[in-house]
Parts: C-alpha cells; structure tokens; sequence
C-alpha cells in the first residue's frame, strides 16, 4: 500500500512521455503491423511475378524497384496523379523516357492492382470497426446499415436498365451506397436513434432494396450484362488501375485522418449510451458524423472493387483480438490488416483459378474474402463463448 | 470551480475510517456547514417524468431540491420512482414538464460537455469493453474537460490520480476491467466519476449487488465526500439503513410521490416504515444512526 503514490506518479510521468503518439509503440500493435507488412509485401511479389507474362521473383523485384520509375517524379507522378495533372505539376511536355517490357506490366498492370486491394482493405477494416462501435455490435459490417444493397441496387439498375450511364458506375454505386444509409437512418429515427434501431432499419432497407436488386436480374438480356453485376456485387479487383488508385486515395485520406481523429469517441461509445452522454457526449450528432465517416470509407471501396463482403466484418475482430480494444489501436492495426487480407485474398482470387484448374480465368475476390472469412468465423465462435455484445 | 475540492484526497482513502476522519475532524460534524458558498445547488420543480411507451408518468410533478456540499438519499420501494426522478435529475431522461437547475441554470439549455462538468451520474449498470484497463476507463472521466483534439494535460492526470485514490482502487489501476469482482468494478467507476471532478454527483445505487466490504468501501468514500469537499451528492439507496447514516437529508418516495423528506432522524420512523416500505418494524436510535429491525410484511388487509 505504501507503495502506491509513486505507482501512481510513475504512471502519471509514463502517460506524459508517451505524448501524442507514444501508444504507437505498443509491442503488439508494432509486430501486428509488421507481420500485415510482411504479408502484403509477399502477396504483392507473388501479383506482380506471375500471370500471362511470367516472371522470376528476381526479375519481378527488379522492374518493381527500377530506378528508371522511382528515381523519375515524372513517372512516379503519371501513376498516381494521372499524366495531365504530372504535365501541370512538372511543366514537362515531351515524351516520357521508355521503360523496360517487365517493368511497364509490372508497373502498368500489377502493381496498381496491390495498390487498389490495399486501399480496399485499409477502407472496409475502418469501416468495420467503426460500425461495430457505433452500434455496439461485433457482427456488424461496412454493409450494415443499408450501404451494400443501396450501391447493389444502384448498380443493377445501370447497367440492366441505364446502359449508358454505365461509365459513371463507381460514382453511382458509391451514392446509391450512401443515400441507403441515409434512408436508413430516417426509418431509425425517431427523437433519437439507438444502435437496435439503426440495426433494424438496416435490415428492413437491405431486404427491399436486395430484393429489387434480384429482380432486376430477371431483366438482364445477356450474359455479359450479368457477369458484370456479379463481379461489382460480390466484388472484384480484375482490371483494376492507376485510375482506381487516384479515384479512392483521396477519400481513403479523408476516411483515415477522420477516423482516427475520432478515436476517442468511439472509445466513449463503447462505454455504452448512457454513460457516453452523462460525459457530455452530443450522442446523436457524434454517432452520426462517425456513421458518415465509415460510409465514406466503404463507398470509395465500393467505388473501384464493388462489394466484398466479410473483409469489413473480420478485420476489425482480428485487430482486436491481437492489440485489444482501445480503438485508437483498434483502427491502426486495421489499417495494416485490412490491407493484408485484401491483398493476400487477391493472390487467391487471381492466381487460384489457373493453380487448381489450370484454366486462365480469375475469380471476383469476394468469393475468396467470403471462403476465408466464414471458417475463421466458426473459428472464433468455438473459442469465444461470449460473441455479439461488444 | 471545478478544482476547488481537489486536496480531499490527500488523506489515503485506502486506509479506511481513520484516513477520512483525521484530516478534517471538524468538519466532519457539521457536513456541508464550512462552505456552503462554494457549493452547488441541484434543483428539480414541478418535474413530470415518464418512460416513451408508458401512458402515465412515473413521477407528477414532484420538486425536490439537494442540499449543497451535502449528501441527499432517496429511498423508497421497488417501483417508486426514485431512479427515474435520479434520472430525470440527471437529464438521462427529458422531463415533459418541469425544469432541473443546476446553480440556477436550467441543465437543458447548456452546452453538454459544460453540463458534464458541472453534474456526473454513475448508473446502476455499466459496461465497457473488458479489455480496457481501469486506468484507461478512469481517463475516459476527464472527456468533459478535454476539446476534441486535445491531449491529456497535466491536471488530467491529477485529477485522475486523485479519483483512483479517492476510490481506493490504485491496486487495480493496470487490471483489465473485464478480469474484476463486480465490488472491483464498482470502485473502477466510481473512479471515473470522480475524475470527472464535478461539484453534483448523481449516484444510482451504487451499494446493490455488491458484497458487504465492497458496500462499506462505496459508503467510506461517499463519506470522505460529504465531509472533506463541496460535492453535492445525490443518491438512491435500496438500504434505508445505509441511507440514514450516509445521508445529510432524505427523501422518501413511493409510487412517484415524494412521502417525506427531512433528516434522517425525522425519516427513518415506524410510521414511514409501514407507510412507505410497507413493513412494520422497530426503530432504535443508535450512535451509527438508526437501527431498523424489519418485524413483518404488511398486506394490504392490514392497513
């Protein structure tokens, strides 16, 4: 007992020198965060080594690295702002300097394509773990509140009925996305809303609206038209781009710095109602702004990969699982393991078809999510005794 | 404001009885007397308060006011709406008539961080994650005292201090809330009200479900309240024996109506005892206060 004024004051200096980002450095968080690495770093080796022009992992190291590409802003610029915006930024007028044949598949074709899973994986993990704090729920996903069936719907209805908007069908998915979550939190509301009733109304404008969107199929007068609206809404990284990388970053940035930004209230939320607001909490306006911030984030997923299910649903439970349930770490890691998922399930996705069949076809990467994700669900239901109530 | 009764602590709460009185005997006596005028008032008038669902009202226009600096009890039976009027205090609950004060402003009109700092409830239930450490969920009390992207400040961490010493709880400060007795638990976030470092406390039951030393822990520190600080405390109590010697003034309820209010003295009498619990039982004074020995259960036939 004697010794507990300087625990205390020991503590006290710990919290002070640790700062503003001092509980980066959490041994968990920090190996977490390496192992994703390691995984997206490998999973990334293995996308750009193999395919219809078929690398050594030697040679695929060397194009990703070639200092032709990186040590040129001009090139590195193309990729990621697009040429015009590298022809205005740089004030460069000729022709770009010409690359080896590997390192333009690798740099035009592959590399991109890590990028984009990356960035969905980072998107959807946020997206989760917000969603499962605000309505206190660790089933819940990106999807719950009405954002998968609104851009499903959406997406149906483009390309089986308004063909020609087809061009604007990221833009349009991602709206539709979000105008559902906007219905739904019109049905939920009611002087106030709580988590049971924005849960509810989910699953009322999830119903309506995916059966509008299975109906639509009826209306799709070729097999192509449907292949497509499959890939969108179980969600697929085929031929995805540099253009898909500009079009997410930006939102992705913003989804980020939001959310980690609102770290602390979601900590306050998971103290439960009550306790949120006899802190002074405005329950209401916080639980909707983070609610706007995880539908950003899974809107510019929805944007350039369509749906993948159970990434946003997982990630967030494997997160918290390894560093535990403060959600300053909790989005942080997901920020690392969402990409390692995403990427990993990739590799899967494009490659596991030509391993198993020896056919040259790939499949949407949301059936690869859905196969991983349901046994590591029976995993954790065997071991957990207590699932549901965060 | 805020900061004027932070030295209550000095004395080592852990330590029990002889900690809390040594200090400040003199004050002890005379509770709330000292200084009156830094306290906080806490008014309810004419509060009607009731459930969305339900027809009627629990409470119909009932005003009760805390006395400052001290420590007000309310009693009653199941159902008599002493944790909804708590609630209603506590704007947890919107009245839909009357109006709550907090030093003459009315609390549904301030700014909700502004009003977490003047006014702090510990609800009868409480979860929280169960890997948080008890730590971490005392910080989570300095929330009304910090803007949105501040860090935790230097009188974060004393007021934290002092909220984990005042609780008695530094033993369990690097315990993951989820591995703690449900007593353990109580004093966590009994913690975490404290470091929200308000002048009026709200505290629903805080002694239920905890076992006799817990009970005893929970009533040390709201002592250590009443006689070394400015808090106004508030507390609905299901013990009426807990509540006569814990309480400056107590306010009896039953079905929604206040029955009596006064000191414990003038409260915890045979006649209230029939009348408001229903029970017939004898009262002797004694110098811990009132002693109740509860003889039997009266059915409505009886009165």
């Amino acid at each position: 007992m004697s010794g507990g004024g300087s625990v205390a004051g020991e503590s006290a200096a710990r919290r002070a020198s640790e700062g503003r980002i001092g509980w980066l450095f959490d041994p968990k968080l920090v190996s977490v965060a390496l192992a994703s690495v390691a995984v997206v770093v490998a999973g990334g080796l293995v996308q750009v080594s193999f395919g219809a022009y078929s690398m050594t992992v030697g040679e695929a190291w060397r194009a990703v690295l070639d200092p032709a590409v990186l040590l040129d802003p001009r090139w590195l610029l193309n990729f990621v702002v697009g040429e015009g915006l590298m022809r205005s930024i740089t004030g460069f007028q000729g022709e770009l300097p010409e690359l080896a044949h590997g390192t333009l598949i690798v740099w035009n074709i592959r590399l991109p394509r890590v990028f984009v899973a990356a960035i969905v994986g980072m998107n959807l993990g946020i997206s989760g773990a917000i969603f499962q704090a605000v309505t206190r729920n660790e089933l819940a996903s990106p999807f719950i509140l009405g954002v998968s069936s609104g851009a499903g719907l959406m997406i149906l209805l483009t390309l089986v009925v308004f063909g020609g908007l087809s061009a604007f069908l990221p833009l349009i998915a991602a709206l539709g996305g979000a105008v559902a979550f906007l219905v739904v939190y019109a049905i939920a509301w009611k002087n106030g809303t709580s988590p049971v009733r924005l849960v509810l109304a989910g699953v009322i404008v999830g119903t309506v609206f995916n059966s509008l969107q299975t109906g639509l199929f009826f209306f799709a007068n070729d097999i192509g038209v449907v292949q497509s609206a499959i890939q969108w809404t179980t969600g697929s990284l085929t031929g995805t781009d540099w253009e898909q990388v500009r079009m997410a970053l930006p939102w992705t940035v913003a989804a980020v710095a939001l959310s980690l930004a609102g770290s602390r209230q979601l900590n306050l939320l998971l103290l439960g109602e009550q306790t949120a607001k006899s802190l002074g909490m405005s329950i209401e306006r916080v639980r909707f702004a983070l609610s706007g911030v995880a539908v950003l984030a899974a809107a510019a997923s929805i944007a350039v990969a369509g749906i993948v299910s159970f990434v946003g649903l997982i990630v967030p439970h494997m997160v918290r699982n390894l560093v535990g349930s403060d959600y300053k770490r909790v989005i942080v890691g997901c920020l690392f393991v969402g990409p390692a998922l995403m990427v990993a399930a990739d590799v899967g996705a494009r490659l596991g078809m030509g391993v198993i069949t020896g056919a040259d076809s790939q499949i949407p990467v949301g059936i690869v999510t859905g196969l991983i994700g349901g046994p590591y669900f029976l995993y954790l239901m065997r071991r957990q005794q207590n699932m549901g109530e965060l | 404001m805020a900061t004027e009764h932070v030295d209550t602590t000095r004395t080592d709460a852990t330590d029990g009885p002889d900690g809390s009185n040594g200090a400040d005997a003199p004050g002890a006596g005379t509770p709330g007397e000292s200084a009156e005028t830094d306290a906080s008032d806490l008014d309810g008038e004419d509060l009607v308060l009731g459930y969305p669902n339900a027809p009627e009202p629990v409470i119909d226009g009932e005003s009760i006011a805390a006395e400052p600096g001290a420590v007000t009890a309310l009693v009653g039976p199941n159902g008599s709406g002493k944790s909804t009027l708590l609630k209603g205090l506590a704007t947890q609950l919107a009245p839909d008539d009357g109006s709550v004060l907090v030093d003459g402003r009315d609390v549904h009109a301030m700014d909700t961080k502004a009003l977490a700092r003047k006014l702090g409830l510990l609800s009868q239930e409480s979860t929280s994650p169960d890997s948080i450490t008890v730590e971490d969920l005392v910080y989570h009390g300095r929330y009304p005292h910090r803007g949105f992207f501040e860090r935790t400040t230097d009188e974060d961490a004393r007021a934290v201090e002092e909220a984990i010493e005042l609780a008695g709880c530094g033993h369990l400060r690097e315990r993951e809330v989820g591995s703690l007795s449900g007593g353990q638990k109580q004093l966590a976030w009994i913690a975490m009200v404290l470091a929200q470092d308000t002048d009026v406390l709200l505290l629903d039951e805080p002694t239920t479900f905890l076992d006799l030393h817990h009970q005893m822990e929970v009533m040390e520190i709201i002592e250590t309240l009443r006689s070394e600080s400015d808090v106004t405390v508030v507390v609905v109590l299901h013990d009426i024996e807990q509540a006569a010697r814990l309480a400056d003034r107590m306010v009896a309820l039953k079905d929604g109506e206040i029955r009596a209010r006064g000191a414990p003295e003038e409260i915890v009498t045979e006649e209230l005892l029939a009348d408001v619990f229903r029970v017939d039982a004898d009262v002797a004074q004694t110098e811990n206060g009132p002693r109740v020995t509860p003889i039997r259960a009266r059915h409505e036939g009886a009165e």
